[in-house]
């Protein structure tokens, strides 16, 4: 038994087989319906490619890489409610560089402030700033965090009106337009930042030691210190990364509408981003987390809704239809399931190997 | 018989999984005296209790209280007969008043509402009878510890009890307010309720105790009259010979030249420890003796940054540090595996192979990883080295025996290749074999140049491992003795006597 073996069992126990499992089980019965489901068409008009799946993919991207921040949150065993509001304040401060109010000002870009990086940048800095609030009050104050993020949840919409003067801006500086209705390489633009995301977040927790000490850190936070890790300055940075992500969510968010919206902007994104963690596997006590899992659960979640918008749900029971979905892939996963049907395979295999 | 004890606990057997917590243990008490229960950490005195007032049941036994057999399920249901229990940690609600604290659960009644102005009345009483003339009606919170200490006494009193079990009543008194409280015990013990008392004090069982019946690793010692029994025998008896196993172990030899490896002098956190120097030398073993709670674990914890020194000074290899936190202390080149393995050592989720990199990596900082191969040879080499048993180095620390996790913190250390290594009670709950071979491991470190600080209850696998050895009583150090030539019975006097004892060895 020296070499890994394919075993049946050992995929079976794990929480991210049972994720995906589900995806293709809610993308058959859309196949199902709708044979053209999964049928990708290439427009040279636009140079986009168009289809059911790219747009899920595409729709989920403000979640997803609010999402791979949470992932870490969590894996700490904290939570961070603030994620829908730090999205808000990114497009205020956004779109008050950009501001372009036809009413008022009667050529394009009047009022945009030079150069546009500002535009970009500083919602940035701000939300980053944010987040190592809430990872200041949750490791130096040792609040609870999800009182601590409970703070900005509330203020940071009120912060996103005083930004704007309460107003609605909009604007139609085509280089913002860019990053949530670009594309690149024949995808839309937001899929492309999504990947970038994924790629950098990967490399920065699994190549270097950062995700050990994370995870060390929400499994037992007073041994970690006694073996030398700086247990505050890791949660310091894991809520600023994650207020850095809100940003870029964010100002995809507000680049798609090209506005910015105080009320509705991110609003419940810390819920679907949660969901979309615990989908994928990450124990909501801490301790050894997964973003390709992550990313998976994130997209369960946009399949679900596409699905429910496909097949004609009357708008009031979309809500409780996603919540019977979630309901079904959380049951599925959870640990009697899994226990249940990993000893199922286990005496399948032990049959084979008896004959 | 009937008449003579007010409880008897006969053959009391509670098997926990994988440990025999309590093995035929007798136990009883009469009305009127107050009945000492000794024993070390792990000794079975908390589970005996914990099985008289309903927490844990009992496998085999019986309890016989004013005559009749019991067998109490629930802490309500031991309290119903007449079980009193006040814990260490004051479990009353400080946000209401005294008068609502001891009434709580059981208010008179008066035409189906609380009858306040009777709950105020009785619990002035009460308290008066306590020598304590307080405002009732205000919140427990305005009152000092000694007081609501107090309070949760005469709860547990005015619930008509027949047995009163004090649980470490005095740890956070100071000595007027355990005089009140001895004041107190002795008047309920006029009234006849029989007082179970636990402590580990040892001056204040002398003091306000009958007897004492003492525990040692789940079995039953004895059960002695105060005044057949010295302190000196009594430490004898809590600690225990050790196991009969012979180590063919020897203690390193230090270079009387060696420089100094780490000195501390009159380091101390006020309220905690006080006072305490040592100085280690290059390649030497120091061994700490002292009862639990006389200061090593605060000791090495001020040694290690887990609490930083208010007074004095540390100096690492003649420079002057600061430690404010482990970090520091572990840049230095110091390392320290903790007394509760399990709290503050394992992260239980992660692979044997990361909790060995763990250290040596948070020194390196997060951003300079140690490669996966770096690792792999890291743990191949400990597991080897240390004889872990495993199948492999990426299971989980969590699902090792106690004695393999401790092998892996060790290695975790080791792997940093610290200059000072301190132990804290490394050998406790593991088996012989384990013990030995820790033991071993502290030794060849010494021969190799570390230095080692190594703090355990067991005064054998001190002696014989020690260059010299710090004797700490009641938070203080009160004696230094060299390893070569002393004996168990010098050291057991120190810890029991005080100082005294110490320049008798010295002289």
């Amino acid at each position: 038994m020296s070499k890994k073996k394919f075993n049946l069992s050992d995929i079976t126990k794990s929480k991210i087989f049972w994720a995906v499992v589900a995806e293709l089980l809610i993308l058959l019965v859309c196949l199902i319906k709708r044979p053209d489901f999964f049928k990708i068409s290439y427009q040279p008009a636009t140079g986009m490619l168009y289809g059911s799946l790219i747009d899920i993919i595409n729709r989920s991207a403000e979640i997803t890489i609010i999402a791979l921040g949470m992932t870490l949150v969590i894996a700490l065993g904290g939570t961070d409610l603030s994620v829908g509001a730090l999205v808000a304040v990114a497009g205020a401060i956004a779109l008050k560089f950009m501001r372009w109010d036809v009413l008022v000002y009667n050529t394009p870009g009047d009022y945009t402030v030079k150069p546009f990086a500002l535009a970009i940048l500083v919602p940035l800095f701000v939300c980053v700033l944010m987040g190592m609030f809430n990872g200041f009050l949750i490791g130096v104050g040792n609040i609870q965090p999800i009182i601590a993020t409970l703070v900005l949840m509330v203020c940071g919409r009120g912060v996103a009106q005083i930004v704007t003067n309460g107003k609605q801006f909009t604007t139609q500086y085509s280089p913002f337009r860019v990053i949530g209705q670009g594309h690149f390489l024949a995808l839309p633009m937001p899929i492309i930042i999504t990947i970038l995301v994924i790629i950098i977040m990967y490399i920065f927790v699994r190549k270097t030691a950062f995700g050990t000490f994370v995870e060390s850190v929400g499994i037992n936070r007073s041994a970690s210190r006694l073996a030398g890790i700086d247990a505050t300055k890791v949660i310091i940075i894991v809520y600023a990364i994650t207020g850095l992500l809100s940003a870029i969510s964010g100002l995809i968010y507000s680049s798609r509408i090209m506005s910015n919206d105080s009320n509705n902007a991110g609003l419940n994104y810390e819920m679907d981003a949660i969901l979309a963690v615990v989908i994928g596997g990450t124990n909501m006590n801490g301790g050894k987390f997964s973003l390709a899992g992550t990313v998976i659960g994130s997209i369960i979640i946009r399949t679900i809704v596409t699905f429910v918008y496909y097949f004609g749900i009357v708008s009031e029971a979309t809500m409780a239809f996603k919540a019977l979905i979630i309901a079904v892939v959380i049951v599925l996963q959870s640990e009697p399931v899994r226990n249940y049907f990993s000893k199922k395979f286990a005496k399948n295999n032990a049959v084979v190997k008896g004959a | 018989m009937a008449n003579e004890y007010i409880l008897e606990m006969k053959q009391i057997e509670i098997q926990f999984p994988g440990v025999k917590a309590l093995d035929k243990v007798d136990f009883n008490l009469k009305p009127g005296e107050v009945h000492s229960l000794l024993g070390e950490n792990g000794a079975g005195k908390s589970t005996l209790i914990k099985c008289l007032t309903g927490v844990n049941h009992k496998d085999a036994g019986t309890i016989i209280l004013d005559g009749k057999e019991i067998t109490p399920t629930s802490p309500q249901d031991a309290i119903d007969m007449g079980i009193s229990t006040v814990f260490q940690e004051i479990n009353l609600c400080p946000n209401l008043t005294v008068a609502e604290n001891i009434f709580a659960g059981r208010q008179p009644m008066k035409h189906g509402q609380v009858n306040w102005k009777e709950i105020n009345r009785r619990a002035e009483e009460l308290m008066q009878r306590f020598h304590m003339d307080i405002d009732v009606t205000r919140p427990l919170y305005v009152y000092s510890t000694a007081v609501q200490q107090m309070v949760s006494i005469a709860r547990a009193v005015d619930i008509q009890a027949k047995i009163l079990i004090l649980d470490e009543p005095t740890s956070s008194l100071d000595d007027n307010e355990v005089k009140l409280l001895f004041d107190v015990m002795r008047e309920l013990k006029a009234e006849g309720m029989g007082i179970i008392f636990i402590t580990h004090f040892l001056d204040q069982i002398y003091q306000i105790s009958d007897r004492m019946t003492i525990l040692r690793n789940g079995s039953l010692v004895g059960s002695y009259n105060i005044d057949e029994i010295s302190k000196v025998e009594l430490v004898t008896l809590m600690v225990g010979k050790d196991m009969n196993t012979i180590f063919n172990l020897k203690r390193a030899d230090v270079n009387p030249d060696a420089p100094y490896m780490l000195t501390a002098s009159h380091i101390g956190i006020k309220g905690s420890v006080e006072d305490v120097s040592i100085s280690l030398k290059k390649g030497e073993l120091m061994g700490f003796a002292g009862l639990l709670g006389s200061g090593r674990t605060e000791t090495a914890e001020m040694l290690f940054g887990v609490k930083a020194t208010e007074t004095g000074e540390i100096k690492k290899s003649d420079q002057s540090v600061s430690f404010r936190q482990p970090h520091d202390a572990i840049a230095n080149k110091i390392a320290f595996c903790p007394e509760d393995r399990k709290r503050d050592g394992i992260i239980g989720d992660l692979t044997i192979r990361e909790n060995i990199a763990l250290a040596l990596q948070a020194r390196r900082g997060f951003m300079h990883p140690i490669s996966r191969k770096e690792q792999d040879e890291l743990s191949d080499k400990y597991i080897k080295a240390l004889g872990i048993a495993t199948p492999d180095a990426e299971k989980k620390i969590g699902e090792l025996s106690g004695g393999n996790q401790q092998k892996v913190i060790l290695a975790r250390w080791m792997a940093t290749d610290p200059d000072v290594l301190i132990l804290d009670e490394p050998t406790r709950g593991i088996d012989v074999g384990a013990k030995a071979e820790i033991q071993r491991l502290m030794l060849e470190m010494c021969k190799d140049g570390q230095s080692v600080i190594f703090i355990s209850s067991e005064l054998d696998e001190i002696i014989r491992c020690s260059n010299r050895i710090e004797i700490m009583r009641d938070r203080k150090k009160v004696a230094e003795v060299n390893g070569e030539g002393c004996t168990q019975q010098q050291i057991l006097n120190i810890i029991a006597e005080g100082a005294s004892a110490a320049e008798e060895v010295n002289a």
